[in-house]
């Protein structure tokens, strides 16, 4: 395995059980960017830039009993403070008229004229109404719990989760790469989703400051002068348009809503990850 | 000819060479190619005849504009109606009026007791959401806190203000997810609404 190779080079032991934090392979022989950071002196912890990227719901939730009740309420109160519309106007006339005709037995001049009843307007609207077939609020992905799809929980916000091989261990996080000098933190988040989608997803950033950090030290075996450890400032991002290329598609990235990320992340972290996500 | 003659007194009157290509254009127009000066009308003033009902007119147009102006300025400014508050007419018919209703009791009752429980489940919303929001701007600070303490000027950058940022725009959650390959129907839309100006006058 080409990573626990050059993991070894570095001189690494394989106590990795305690190590809650993530590493990243891409760039572990860089050491800290100190050359370009004119103030910080020997700052022995290194800067991650994570992306939370977040699909917004599409679809609206399903309202409680309470909430049903209320609606139906407010609905009766308008409708009883409200004045006739024409439609109802039209209904009381048409309504009269027939037991007018009902009452008297003579008055059938009047039958040509008024062919369109009301009644016959509404049952045509009502099976135009049933020919549309709107759009499924509960998708085939639901149903799959196919975690990797975009199309799942449309009424919930997704946050992506993506998995990386630390030594020997998989470890699942939000995705994230190493800080660079002569970026922000920023564009750090920007240039993770930049790789991990291949530009082929759109986000809108949520303003410069981080939402959130999680820092951590190294185990004992990996700690050196200059890194002792890693914090990592995580930055939230809206999906607009795009989604991962199938090609891409291997198992590596899922989909999640706030109640499942305690199926994939460590309980340090997804302590801290919990502090900044809205529960909706 | 007036045209070509105004044009030849426009260029500078250069006498000698560069008049002569106009005179030689419009050589079959004119009587004679020596009155030169008497046919450029260098200054030109309107024909004498109309002078005396003229100017009148032109006075008294001008008074009555000046009148008109001063009386719109002397109204109050008509300000841009607001449509909601302006009822139709036709709302005001008496037949449209529903007959009042008596609820009963248990109805009454009913009702009262269920905006009762909705008060108490919309101020347990709004704790949550305002709890919510808390433990957020905290986070947020315990970051650029962090921040702060690792690289001062990774901090300094953080709290700049984003300009792209805002007007923030989205489209809300809809009741079904949209359709793909949707064909709407065919139509053309006519927007009908009334669109007023404020026309401003100065006092």
């Amino acid at each position: 395995m080409a990573g626990a190779v050059r993991l070894t080079v570095l001189g690494v032991a394989r106590g990795w059980r305690q190590f809650e934090g993530p590493w990243t392979h891409s760039l572990g022989s860089r050491s800290l960017a100190l050359a370009a950071a004119p103030s910080s002196s020997a700052s022995p912890w290194r800067l991650l830039g994570a992306l939370c990227l977040q699909r917004p719901p599409l679809v609206s939730k399903l309202l409680t009993p309470l909430q049903e009740e209320m609606e139906a309420l407010l609905q009766q109160i308008e409708i009883e403070r409200s004045l006739y519309s024409d439609h109802e106007l039209r209904a009381l006339d048409e309504a009269q008229k027939l037991a007018k005709k009902k009452s008297d037995l003579y008055g059938e001049e009047e039958d040509e004229q008024n062919i369109l009843l009301l009644q016959d307007l509404e049952d045509m609207w009502e099976q135009k109404f049933l020919q549309f077939k709107p759009g499924a609020r509960i998708t085939e992905a639901d149903v799959k719990n196919d975690r990797t799809s975009l199309h799942r929980k449309l009424d919930r916000n997704l946050i992506l989760l993506v998995r990386e091989k630390l030594g020997d261990q998989d470890v699942w996080m939000l995705p994230q790469a190493e800080w660079q000098p002569g970026e922000t933190l920023r564009r750090t988040a920007e240039r993770t989703l930049a790789t991990l989608s291949e530009n082929n997803m759109e986000a809108k950033f949520l303003g410069n400051a981080p939402c959130g950090h999680y820092k951590f030290k190294f185990p004992q075996a990996m700690r050196k002068e200059s890194s002792l450890g890693a914090k990592i400032f995580f930055f939230k991002a809206l999906l607009l348009t795009g989604d991962f290329l199938e090609a891409g598609k291997k198992g590596h990235h899922v989909w999640v809503s706030k109640e499942e990320l305690g199926d994939y992340l460590k309980p340090k972290y997804l302590a801290q990850v919990r502090r900044f996500l809205l529960d909706l | 000819m007036a045209a070509a003659a105004l044009r030849a007194a426009l260029r500078p009157p250069s006498r000698l060479l560069g008049a002569r290509p106009t005179q030689t254009r419009d050589a079959h127009q004119r009587a004679s190619l020596l009155s030169f000066w008497g046919l450029v009308p260098m200054r030109a003033e309107p024909l004498q005849k109309k002078k005396k009902v003229d100017p009148k007119k032109d006075q008294a147009a001008k008074e009555r504009l000046k009148k008109r102006i001063r009386r719109l300025e002397k109204a109050s400014q008509e300000l841009v109606p607001i449509e909601d508050f302006i009822t139709p007419v036709k709302f005001l018919n008496k037949a449209r009026q529903r007959p009042p209703m008596e609820l009963p009791f248990e109805e009454n009752e009913r009702r009262a007791l269920l905006l009762k429980k909705w008060a108490l489940y919309k101020q347990c919303e709004h704790e949550m959401e305002r709890g919510a929001i808390a433990s957020l701007l905290e986070a947020q600070q315990e970051a650029l806190q962090e921040l702060k303490l690792t690289a001062p000027e990774l901090h300094a950058e953080a709290t700049k203000r984003d300009p792209s940022l805002f007007p923030f725009e989205r489209q809300g959650p809809d009741y079904t997810p949209p359709i793909a390959n949707y064909q709407p129907p065919e139509g053309r839309y006519h927007d009908i609404t009334k669109v007023y100006t404020q026309m401003e006058f100065k006092r």
